[in-house]
Formats: structure tokens, C-alpha cells, sequence
């Protein structure tokens, strides 16, 4: 028993500090307004104060902090993108995940495993071949593998597949890693709020108000409240908020549902991810399998459970790993992502002025949490957008400038 | 599972059916920016709506109309024979 635990034992008061206080109040005027308090979000307000000095900042959220798709995704981390825009821009965000608990002084249970990507076909593993010469040439750890190397790593797997879905190779991707989602959205918070920035949950920001072309403030659940800069960080409800101040986008909401077992023993060191299969799984910290599979089949805007997602992903997974058949599913939820055509992001200046948008994270934001912040941060504060994230801007779509990263998304589309 | 009443095909698993996108007519003039906007923006708030159906089974459009937020099916019809369905 540690030192530390036994004192604790022996205090009377047991409260540990809260990791936020907000006040009571919404003031009248913020400097900057970021509506959704998820990691994107509070991340954003993080670097705002820290890099750029700028603390009058109110993040607003419908519900509560980190309660959308920041606690509602696999928690995998990696940069082995298709795109020189996705490489650089992910890679970065690794590099900042790696030093994020001693950053935000919260131990965020980062954890580099490995990522498997398997290919089925030869056709996989041509765009696996040509995503590891991608990332090679940016310096990201990233080789095709045979499927002997797969089974080194993971002795459990069974490389036939049930007989129909042979691997015959992998996109092996070394940093790839997990990390606590909700203590990454938590730390952030934490930090934001030592800054001096205000988190205000329960507040749902119900329209935007404009003078002109640009952006003067808000309309909330709580009153009105003004602003210079407001910046939309809203996951699934993206389309919903562009409406507010009158924009259209391509973004398209579908949801993504995911499950987790019991715990059991730690078998599963690395993280093993089948574009064909439909399928990715990890074992996190508690020996839960968290696992995930593909989009639902179409648009909706509700974050329902099906059985027939987890019945297609045991199916699946039971090819893979027939010896879970004894395992049972504890818990299934499912999340709203905010799909583009291009699955690239949606991010930066708007042509609404004071307006900012960081979107279209779809099934691949929670990797992007760090790096999103710093780069939205920086375009809030310079008005223009940071150099990594030019090419995401809303405009690309009438510039016919698409960044196409569906070969690198990690499910089946 | 979900089963939906199709006219022609009876109670069908909605698994069976592939959705193609919201019905809405084409726009007469559709050239440069026009057309890119056509292209990709769409307006994806919660909405009753029509859409497109495809049975591959039985090679049927239909068009169902359908709440994008609670997911209810409110009316189904072969594509072709009326679009008004109720």
C-alpha cells in the first residue's frame, strides 16, 4: 500500500478538488465562444489560453463534458494516413498525444500497441503498399508484413479466417496506440479552467446570431450571450449548427456503433483492425475487447443500438478469434458521425466572419484531439488558417479539391 | 430486427435494402459552382423525408419516406407507379 493511499485513509476530508468550477452565471460577453465541450472543444480552449493568451472563453455544451463522440469512440491512436495532408497532420497529433499526461498532469493511460491493419486481397495490400511508402517518406514507422509476423504478435488469430477470408498480409503500423478517451477530454478541461476559460454544461446554444455576414454572438438555452469569434465543435450536430449562420456543407450524419466485453485476461497486446471484415479491436486496461465495426446503412441522427450490429460483428469476429464464442457482449452504444465524402476533416475559417469550424471527424476524430486544439487555437487567434490544415478548409469542396483518405479509414465503408 | 410492409414484397428486414440518398429533383441548369454545390452539399438535419429504396433481390426502387431522427417509416411506394405515398 502506498504512503500516499494510507494518508488518505486517515484524512477526514476525502473530496478530491474538483476538476472544474464553473460559475453559476454565464457572463454577458466572451471573447471567443466554442460551442461542444469535447476534447476538439475544450482542446481548443486549452491552446487558446496557452499559446495564443486569449482566456475569456466560454465552451458551451448541450449535455456534459466529453459526452458525445470524445467517450463514445474505440480510443485508437495512429498517423498511417493515405494523404500527405493526413500524414503530416496526424503524425503530428501522435507527437503530441505522447507527452499529453505529463502536459496536462493526468495520467491519460496512453499505451502504444502496434496497429495491424490486415489485407484479405491483393487489392488491400496494394493500398496498404502504397500507404507505408506515404508514410515512410514522412518519417511514420508504417511496413507491409506477412501474415507470419501478424501471427507472431497475436498467436490467438486464425489467419484463415473461417476458410473465406484468408490474410495474406498487414499495414503494420508501430506507434499505434490507446489511450484513456474521458481523461483526455477531463485533462483538457481541467487546464482549460486553471486558465481562467469557463465550461458551461447543460447549455445548448439553440442559434447564432449575425449582424451582416458576420458572427456577433449566441442564442442559448440560458439567454443570449455576445461574442467575436464562435467556433463550432459539435461532432454529429455539424449540419445543424452550419444552418445557424446559414451555410451548407457536405457533410452527411450516419451512426457508428461500437461494444465492449467482460474483462478478461490480458491476451491481446496489439490492435488489430480488418477494413473487409468490418472490424477493429483492442483490449483496454480493464481486459474489456472494445471493439467496432462499420457505419450503419444510412443517415440518422439518433444514437440508438441495433442487434444486428453486434450480431454481424461477432460473426465476424468469432472468423477471427473462435475462441471468444464464450464471451459475452456487456454494453453496446453508439455515436453520431459527421461523414465526408472525402473522409478528411472539416476544419478551419468559414466565409461567415468570427466563424470557425472544426467538422467532419466523422469515424476518425478522437486521434486528433491534441493536434486539432493547437491548429484551431491558432487559426481563432491569427484568423487565418495554421499551415497543416489548409488543405481541409470547407472550400476544397467547390474548388473540386477533395483530400481522399477513405484507403487509410480503419472500417469498411 | 426491423421489418417493414413493401408493397409487391410484403414484410422485409430493413437489412435487405439499400438506401440511395434523399429524393429531390435535379436542378434544370447545373454548371461550375452550381454544379459542385449540387454534387456534395447536403442538408443532413434530423427531417421526414423521401428517399430512394433499392431491393436487389427483387431489382424495385421504392420510395419511403421516413424520420431521419426517430427512424419511423411513414409511407412506402414502388418508385415509378406514384411518388405521393402515404
Amino acid at each position: 500500500m502506498s504512503i500516499r493511499l494510507l494518508k488518505y485513509a486517515f484524512i477526514e476530508d476525502h473530496a478530491e478538488p474538483r476538476f472544474f468550477n464553473t460559475p453559476a452565471d454565464l457572463k454577458d460577453q466572451y471573447e471567443v465562444i466554442i460551442i461542444g465541450a469535447g476534447g476538439h472543444g475544450l482542446a481548443t480552449a486549452y491552446y487558446l489560453a496557452r499559446d495564443h493568451g486569449i482566456t475569456d472563453i466560454a465552451v458551451l455544451d448541450q449535455s456534459y463534458i466529453g459526452g458525445g463522440n470524445t467517450g463514445r469512440n474505440t480510443t485508437i491512436v495512429r498517423s498511417n494516413y493515405l494523404t500527405a495532408e493526413g500524414v503530416k497532420f496526424y503524425d503530428a497529433s501522435v507527437d503530441l498525444f505522447k507527452s499529453l499526461s505529463d502536459e496536462l498532469d493526468l495520467n491519460i493511460f496512453y499505451s502504444e500497441r502496434g496497429h495491424f491493419t490486415l489485407a484479405h486481397s491483393e487489392a488491400t495490400l496494394r493500398t496498404a503498399r502504397r500507404r507505408a511508402e506515404v508514410n515512410k517518406h514522412y518519417g511514420v514507422e508504417s511496413e507491409v508484413v506477412g501474415p507470419e509476423e501478424v501471427l507472431k504478435a497475436c498467436p490467438q488469430i486464425q489467419l484463415d479466417c473461417g476458410g473465406n477470408h484468408e490474410i495474406i498480409g498487414a499495414l503494420y503500423h508501430a506507434p499505434g496506440a490507446v489511450a484513456r478517451h474521458d481523461a483526455v477530454a477531463w485533462g483538457y478541461a481541467r487546464r482549460a479552467s486553471q486558465d481562467g476559460v469557463e465550461i458551461h454544461q447543460n447549455t445548448r446554444v439553440t442559434d447564432i446570431d449575425m449582424h451582416g455576414d458576420r458572427v456577433v454572438g449566441v442564442s442559448t438555452t440560458r439567454g443570449k450571450i455576445r461574442a467575436n469569434k464562435v467556433i463550432s465543435a459539435v461532432a454529429g450536430f455539424t449540419p445543424t449548427v452550419l444552418a445557424m449562420v446559414g451555410l451548407t456543407s457536405p457533410i452527411e450524419i450516419f451512426p457508428l456503433q461500437a461494444c465492449v466485453t467482460e474483462p478478461i485476461k490480458p491476451w491481446l497486446d496489439t490492435i488489430i483492425v480488418s477494413g473487409s471484415l468490418h472490424l477493429y479491436v483492442s483490449q483496454s486496461s480493464r481486459g474489456e475487447m472494445v471493439m467496432g465495426a462499420s457505419l450503419d446503412p444510412m443517415e440518422l441522427h439518433s444514437r440508438r443500438s441495433t442487434f444486428e450490429f453486434v450480431s454481424n460483428l461477432s460473426d465476424q469476429m468469432l472468423d477471427m478469434f473462435p475462441f471468444l464464442s464464450q464471451i459475452k457482449v456487456n454494453r453496446q452504444w453508439a455515436g453520431m458521425a459527421d461523414m465526408t465524402p472525402d473522409f478528411a476533416p472539416v476544419m478551419g475559417t468559414a466565409p461567415v466572419e468570427g466563424f470557425y469550424i472544426d467538422a467532419g471527424w466523422g469515424t476518425w476524430g478522437f486521434k486528433a484531439t491534441p493536434i486539432s486544439g493547437k491548429t484551431m487555437a491558432s487559426t481563432v487567434a491569427n484568423e487565418r488558417d495554421h499551415e497543416l490544415i489548409t488543405g481541409f478548409n470547407l472550400s476544397r469542396f467547390g474548388d473540386y479539391q477533395l483530400v481522399g483518405e477513405k484507403g487509410a479509414a480503419a472500417i469498411g465503408h | 430486427m426491423k421489418y417493414i410492409d413493401f408493397p409487391v414484397l410484403g414484410q422485409r428486414p430493413a437489412t435487405e435494402f439499400t438506401v440511395a440518398g434523399v429524393l429531390e429533383p435535379e436542378p434544370a441548369k447545373l454548371v461550375g459552382i452550381t454544379a459542385g454545390a449540387w454534387v456534395f452539399n447536403r442538408n443532413s438535419v434530423p427531417v421526414q423525408r423521401q428517399e430512394w429504396w433499392y431491393h436487389a433481390a427483387s431489382q424495385l426502387w421504392f420510395i419511403v419516406e421516413r424520420d431521419t431522427e426517430s427512424d419511423d417509416i411513414l409511407g412506402v411506394a414502388v418508385a415509378g407507379e406514384k411518388t405521393d405515398v402515404s
